[in-house]
């Protein structure tokens, strides 16, 4: 068959298929519309991380309003702002550095390879990053909650504590499990995508990645201290240290 | 605010006009008529997303082109995306055509339908007439590459066709 044959075939089919056109006010209301590519609910989950965690500084604020006159409190709630504003500009940080990951205005090798890079080092740091929202979301709402209820932070026992802990821990690893069970199957789309592009590509982009891992280690290692931090500082709003 | 068209109507305008090559993409890479409404209204929203990126050193078909095919090679279904040609819709036109070209046609088709995305998006290019440099810079691979990936692509359309018949 010859490359005239084919292509009188293709143009033959674009006759044939009577696709319907669209009209200008039927494009608009598309463009209006929801996505619903994997892409727009990773960066959905980001943006909704980030006004959580705006909305988590500002109780906390008021929190220490609230309770201002007691120091141990005070402590907490300040410390929780301290960490809550770098997380916020690392998250937004984060944003960026996924919206131009998934960009489709880049030729297909970048976006298979941005994406996936970012899937394999970055979004791990971004799922640390969203545990530290439910961290500093329970304190700061919990001591709303006391407030509002008792005028002051209830005793908790140890059993209490546990429960409350155990709560969150579960939170917090099924939102992972759920975020890189659904990952798992987009990486390895990439993958398969990269490499049918060219044999050479996966090999290259990974050994990026594995430089980039080494890179973010430090990030991660400070993100996982932030949560240790975290869970500390609920502890002692818990145990009412 | 976009940089060359400052609303949506306007860009809905131009998107109108060109949307020939939004339809081709979708007939390829979608199966059926719901997902290849699917298909056409993420597409749509993409290059509105992306607009505001685009700069005029590549064509506005090719920079449509790349935005839109990477949307449809990226875009994980959970159905099939082979296509079947037999769902595609009787018309006036079809009534005028021989049922020997209609079959060519559909063997065409299945026969894309079994590449993988990255070849469906090499062969679609080709046969719409883009050039190796053009290939090369929507998808971002050497001229070599495409040349090499289009000899064998062909050839194994050729084989599936043969052996479809």
């Amino acid at each position: 068959m010859n490359d005239k044959k084919l292509k009188d075939m293709w143009n033959k089919a674009e006759t044939l298929m009577g696709a319907s056109d669209y009209e200008s006010l039927s494009i608009e209301q598309f463009i209006s519309g929801r996505s619903n590519d994997t892409t727009q609910k990773i960066r959905n989950m980001i943006i909704f991380d980030l006004v959580l965690k705006a909305l988590a500084l500002c109780v906390l604020a008021i929190d220490f309003a609230l309770y201002f006159g007691n120091t141990n409190i005070m402590v907490v709630t300040a410390a929780g702002i301290l960490l809550l504003i770098p997380l916020i500009f690392i998250q937004r940080k984060m944003l960026n550095r996924f919206t131009e990951a998934a960009d489709n205005g880049q030729t297909t090798r970048d976006k298979l390879a941005s994406m996936l890079t970012y899937l394999k080092t970055k979004f791990f740091s971004t799922l640390l990053s969203v545990a530290g929202t439910y961290l500093f979301g329970f304190i700061a709402g919990s001591l709303v909650y006391f407030y509002a209820t008792y005028g002051y932070v209830r005793n908790f026992d140890g059993v209490d504590v546990i429960v409350f802990l155990g709560f969150i821990v579960i939170g917090i690893v099924f939102n992972f499990a759920i975020n890189q069970g659904q990952t798992k199957y987009h990486i390895k789309h990439l993958e398969t995508c990269l490499n049918d592009l060219n044999d050479k590509n996966l090999e290259l982009v990974t050994e990026n990645i594995e430089l980039q891992r080494k890179q973010d280690r430090t990030q991660k290692l400070l993100l996982g201290l932030v949560l240790v931090i975290g869970f500390v500082l609920l502890i002692a709003v818990l145990m009412n240290v | 605010m976009k940089n060359r068209v400052v609303n949506k109507t306007e860009f809905s305008a131009l998107i109108e006009k060109h949307q020939a090559i939004i339809h081709k993409i979708t007939m390829v890479y979608a199966n059926g008529q719901s997902n290849r409404e699917d298909l056409f209204q993420e597409i749509c929203l993409q290059l509105w997303r992306s607009y505001s990126n685009f700069r005029s050193e590549s064509k506005f078909s090719t920079w449509m082109y790349r935005v839109a095919l990477n949307t449809a090679i990226s875009t994980i279904r959970k159905t099939r995306t082979d296509i079947h040609f037999e769902q595609l819709h009787d018309n006036d036109r079809i009534e005028t055509e021989t049922s020997d070209e209609k079959e060519q046609v559909k063997l065409l088709y299945r026969a894309i339908s079994k590449l993988n995305r990255i070849d469906k998006a090499v062969i679609l290019l080709w046969l719409e007439e883009k050039s190796y440099d053009e290939i090369a810079s929507i998808l971002g691979i050497s001229k070599t590459n495409v040349s090499v990936k289009l000899v064998r692509i062909k050839h194994k359309l050729e084989e599936m066709i043969f052996n479809l018949q």
